[in-house]
């Protein structure tokens, strides 16, 4: 929960949960009765810390925690001036620079280190680079309307599709009221068989729910009218590098069908007899049986025999050789030094 | 299987002076970065050399078998198989003053228990140990990942175990002619007991160690297997069987000249490990005395002050 008692009339949080913390310049926090009766009297300064305050610089709180409240307009703030971009600066490392400054800067202000000297230095700043801020300020202003205006495109759009599937809703429904009314009309002035005519209908219905569903498959038509990006004179409108191109679908290619190849185990040693004729040759008597609760599960004598007999074949024929990394590596310098000389 | 394992792919080795020579490698390294600064002469009366370090190593897989045969609920022997793989390819690639031995003991088992599926949670194991067990857990831990890492994350080991019984499944069933086989266990359990403190692993498939365990048991008590062997087993390929009695021949030589370090030595060589070995490696250098305590009072109370004086160096260094 927030923190629960306004500082000054302390009780009236706890009585009135829909109470609405109020946070101003300096970062205490006040409840909105409170801040009334504070400019009711025509003084302005917060109960905490004595800084006279306006009115209208008490913004509702949005942070659980009122520090967080003021840092974030303190950087707002201080973001407007101090809005220079990478592309402004020669090297990373001096947009590094140029970031850690501001960070400073708001610390400092955020914590009250300091802040004579750290105002003079905002107004520096300012002062020197008062036609870069500007262009920049242009700039953001110019990226906020393109982006506004992408925005208002695609609502737009959505607003035609979902239009168009209305409109083919209410069609097939038509169609169906219709359909229905031929069957009646038919039946009740034709000569013909009574299941015929109805067997005729339920084909007819049949093809027209294909076709519709064909329809809305391929997609609504294109709209009718197409936002021009070009000027007729040939120069586009809007950002370059909009985001109506992409990628071509990768095809899928034909490739061979996926047929199995036995796995082929190499012993290294004499081949062991096959699983199937451990019990021909008698293994079994040599191997202690399988209990009923193990076979139930699936287990039988014959893995355990065969897989003893695996490891005790595999392996017999093995000639001792290097493989560890060490004798590996020592090896391969060996040879190289013979290459050389 | 073992023909298109890991452990043939990664980590085998010709013959024991190639694996030698990676340990001596592996020492040398660790003497370089360490001893910069010192003479010659000095850094060998200074460092352990590499067949200082084989005895220890040898004293250490002797601990890890007491270990694990005291070990509550009992231990299946492929875990400990497993483990003292382990412990062999770890102090392959890492000198052992580098990494303190009794810990990378402890984990070795720990992991090789979770690997073989024998399941023991965490306190039944440290319940196994003696001294403070929270502290034997955290070093337990921490050295886990370590340990995979020199591994190379290549976990699955293939013990002589399984083909044994292979083999002997196959003599009993092919081979009726030996009389019960079964006489040849105790023989059999020996050798491969003995068999683990060799290289004989890093060098040899697990089936030809099998056999080789099956041949010298037989021979032992007068049994002839040669038969099984010639006509059965290598009915087909006559020339690879001369492969085989070479390198059956040379397992059993192997085991034949495995020497039981001394007492004696292996305490001096420790107190030699202490004084060089790397404090950064070390959790907690005074527990893992407790593990089997060997040592007299007067030693332990030496390594508490050593230990704490290395704690204190190294509290300084971070700082």
């Amino acid at each position: 929960m927030d923190d629960q008692t306004c500082p000054k009339c302390k009780t009236t949080k706890y009585r009135n949960p829909a109470m609405v913390l109020m946070v101003n310049a300096c970062g205490h926090a006040l409840c909105e009765s409170c801040v009334e009766l504070l400019f009711a009297k025509g003084s302005g300064s917060c109960p905490e810390c004595k800084i006279p305050l306006r009115r209208n610089n008490f913004r509702v709180q949005l942070f659980e925690d009122a520090g967080v409240d003021k840092e974030v307009d303190i950087r707002k703030r201080i973001l407007k001036e101090f809005n220079k971009r990478q592309e402004d600066f020669p090297t990373l490392r001096e947009y590094n620079d140029y970031l850690e400054q501001v960070e400073t800067i708001i610390f400092n202000l955020v914590y009250d280190i300091d802040t004579t000297n750290t105002n003079k230095l905002i107004d520096n700043y300012k002062k020197e680079n008062k036609d870069i801020i500007q262009r920049n300020k242009n700039r953001q202003s110019q990226e906020e309307m393109e982006l506004e205006e992408l925005l208002e495109s695609e609502k737009i759009q959505q607003k035609e599709k979902a239009e168009l599937y209305v409109n083919a809703e209410l069609e097939e429904k038509k169609q169906k009221h219709k359909a229905r009314e031929k069957l009646i009309d038919e039946l009740m002035f034709s000569d013909a068989d009574a299941k015929s005519i109805v067997a005729s209908h339920v084909q007819a219905t049949a093809a027209i729910a294909k076709d519709q569903s064909k329809l809305i498959a391929s997609g609504p038509p294109a709209p009718a009218v197409v936002k021009s990006n070009k000027f007729s004179s040939g120069v586009q409108i809007g950002l370059r590098g909009s985001q109506s191109s992409f990628l071509p679908i990768p095809k899928q290619e034909d490739l061979p069908l996926y047929s199995y190849t036995a796995t082929v185990f190499d012993y290294n040693g004499p081949t062991p007899p096959a699983i199937e004729m451990l019990g021909q040759l008698n293994y079994f008597a040599n191997i202690r049986a399988a209990s009923a609760a193990e076979r139930a599960g699936g287990y039988t004598e014959a893995l355990s025999c065969c897989r003893a007999l695996q490891e005790a074949m595999g392996g017999l024929f093995y000639c001792p050789q290097s493989s560890h990394k060490t004798t590996v590596a020592m090896v391969a310098e060996e040879v190289d030094d013979m290459e050389i000389t | 299987m073992f023909a298109s394992s890991t452990q043939r792919n990664f980590w085998m080795f010709k013959d024991e002076s190639d694996v030698s020579n990676a340990r001596l490698s592996a020492n040398l390294k660790y003497i370089a970065s360490k001893g910069k600064n010192m003479a010659f002469h000095q850094r060998e009366s200074y460092f352990l050399s590499a067949l200082e370090e084989k005895i220890l190593m040898m004293s250490c897989e002797y601990q890890l078998r007491d270990f694990c045969r005291k070990f509550q609920p009992p231990m299946p022997r492929c875990v400990v198989g497993t483990a003292l793989h382990y412990l062999k390819r770890f102090y392959v690639n890492n000198s052992v003053m580098d990494y303190p031995p009794k810990e990378i003991l402890v984990t070795c088992v720990y992991l090789a228990c979770k690997v073989e599926e024998f399941n023991v949670s965490m306190d039944q194991f440290v319940g196994n140990l003696k001294g403070d067990r929270e502290k034997a857990a955290a070093i337990i831990l921490s050295n886990e990942l370590l340990l995979m890492q020199q591994l190379d994350y290549q976990l699955t080991a293939h013990n002589p175990f399984r083909p044994l019984e292979g083999l002997m499944i196959d003599m009993k069933t092919r081979f009726p002619n030996v009389n019960s086989p079964e006489r040849l266990r105790p023989g059999i359990d020996e050798f491969l007991e003995q068999v683990f403190y060799t290289d004989a692993i890093l060098i040899y498939s697990p089936s030809q160690i099998a056999l080789a365990a099956i041949i010298h048991s037989a021979s032992t008590s007068k049994e002839n297997v040669d038969e099984y062997i010639t006509q059965i087993l290598f009915a087909e390929d006559q020339k690879r069987l001369s492969n085989l009695i070479e390198a059956v021949k040379k397992i059993r030589v192997m085991v034949r000249n495995v020497q039981v370090p001394q007492r004696e030595m292996v305490k001096s060589l420790e107190k030699k490990l202490a004084l060089c070995c790397n404090p950064d490696n070390i959790h907690r250098s005074h527990f893992y005395n407790e593990i089997v305590s060997t040592e007299s009072n007067d030693e332990s109370l030496e390594r508490h002050i050593r230990s704490a004086a290395m704690k204190g160096s190294r509290l300084l260094k971070n700082s």
